[in-house]
């Protein structure tokens, strides 16, 4: 009986369909990977509306702001004041004027007239109404002066 | 020096898979982990020009924009109370169905008076300090539109906020 000497010839595999499924996976992937949507914040549970359609053309100047409150992991909220998120920062609303200066002041710099400019306001479903108006209220103070808002909700699919 | 493929004729350039196997699950495991399944965002515009809310109530003498007020429960801060121009439309999930019935039969009574009037007609969203946020994009929803067969029929596209009540 002959006996193959162990290590000699590996088994020839063919590796092509297997590159083939794996680029078509990753280009899957890199397609359906959301890169615009960078400041959504996930502490924000926003409202949901049926109405709520993202819009059809990209709006070329608009900040974001993220109001919302501090939750655990399980998504619980562990603090009932509300705070603007920031990346890392968060802020209250009451104390949120430098900031929303320093945006304002950002837009002036690279000669954007702060009427064209949208503050798109995240806000979340249990935030007082009232605190979201205080919000819009800050962003038209001297010196800050934007005059264009949008309040975002999700979109629910229709029954 | 070790020469490799003594046995073999031919001369066969053999391609090196295992490093490009490497990268390629690098990154389709990267872009796996990356994936946030994230719902479609809409937005609802706000129409707040500089001034107001002082100056705003007289932008249209002819035309006072249509008063949305609710109610909340001091407590709780769910809604206790939808006015539509002082008329009480209820506070559980048709009471923005009754409010958007409304909206209707005045966005079809303006058309009736002229093609400019529906355009300038305002309405104001008048909320206490604190109502659930999400009160106000339901009032707002109700009053902007309606979905009819997966398309948005508008009624009324100028929105604001009334002055801002004091916190209870």
């Amino acid at each position: 009986m002959k006996i193959k000497s162990s290590g000699s010839n590996a088994p020839d595999v063919d590796m092509t369909p297997m590159i083939d499924i794996v680029f078509q996976l990753i280009a899957f992937f890199m397609v359906i990977s959301n890169f615009e949507q960078q400041q959504a914040d996930e502490r924000v549970t926003l409202p949901k509306n049926q109405l709520a359609k993202p819009p059809e053309v990209k709006r070329d100047d608009a900040f974001t702001l993220n109001v919302g409150f501090l939750k655990d992991k399980q998504g619980e909220i562990i603090d009932r004041t509300p705070y603007i998120f920031f990346g890392d920062e968060q802020i209250e609303v009451a104390n949120s004027s430098n900031r929303l200066r320093q945006e304002a002041q950002f837009y002036r710099t690279i000669g954007t007239p702060l009427e064209d400019v949208t503050v798109e306001i995240r806000a979340d479903r249990e935030v007082q109404s009232g605190l979201v108006q205080t919000l819009i209220q800050k962003c038209q103070e001297e010196g800050i002066e934007f005059q264009r808002f949008a309040l975002k909700a999700t979109q629910k699919v229709s029954p | 020096m070790k020469i490799r493929n003594r046995n073999e004729g031919g001369e066969k350039i053999e391609v090196q898979m295992a490093p490009m196997i490497d990268v390629v699950f690098q990154l389709l495991i990267f872009f796996m982990l990356t994936l946030k399944i994230i719902e479609p965002e809409g937005n609802f515009d706000i129409n707040m020009p500089l001034g107001a809310p002082e100056t705003s109530s007289v932008t249209e003498p002819d035309l006072p924009p249509f008063k949305v007020r609710m109610e909340a429960d001091p407590a709780t801060g769910a809604l206790s109370q939808l006015l539509f121009n002082g008329q009480p439309m209820g506070n559980d999930s048709t009471a923005f169905q009754r409010l958007n019935l409304e909206i209707f039969k005045s966005v079809n009574a303006l058309k009736a008076a002229g093609p400019d009037a529906l355009e300038k007609q305002e309405v104001e969203i008048d909320p206490d300090f604190g109502l659930h946020y999400k009160n106000i994009i339901e009032a707002i929803s109700a009053c902007s539109g309606k979905m009819v067969d997966g398309k948005m029929v508008r009624y009324i596209s100028r929105i604001k906020f009334a002055p801002i009540r004091e916190e209870n």
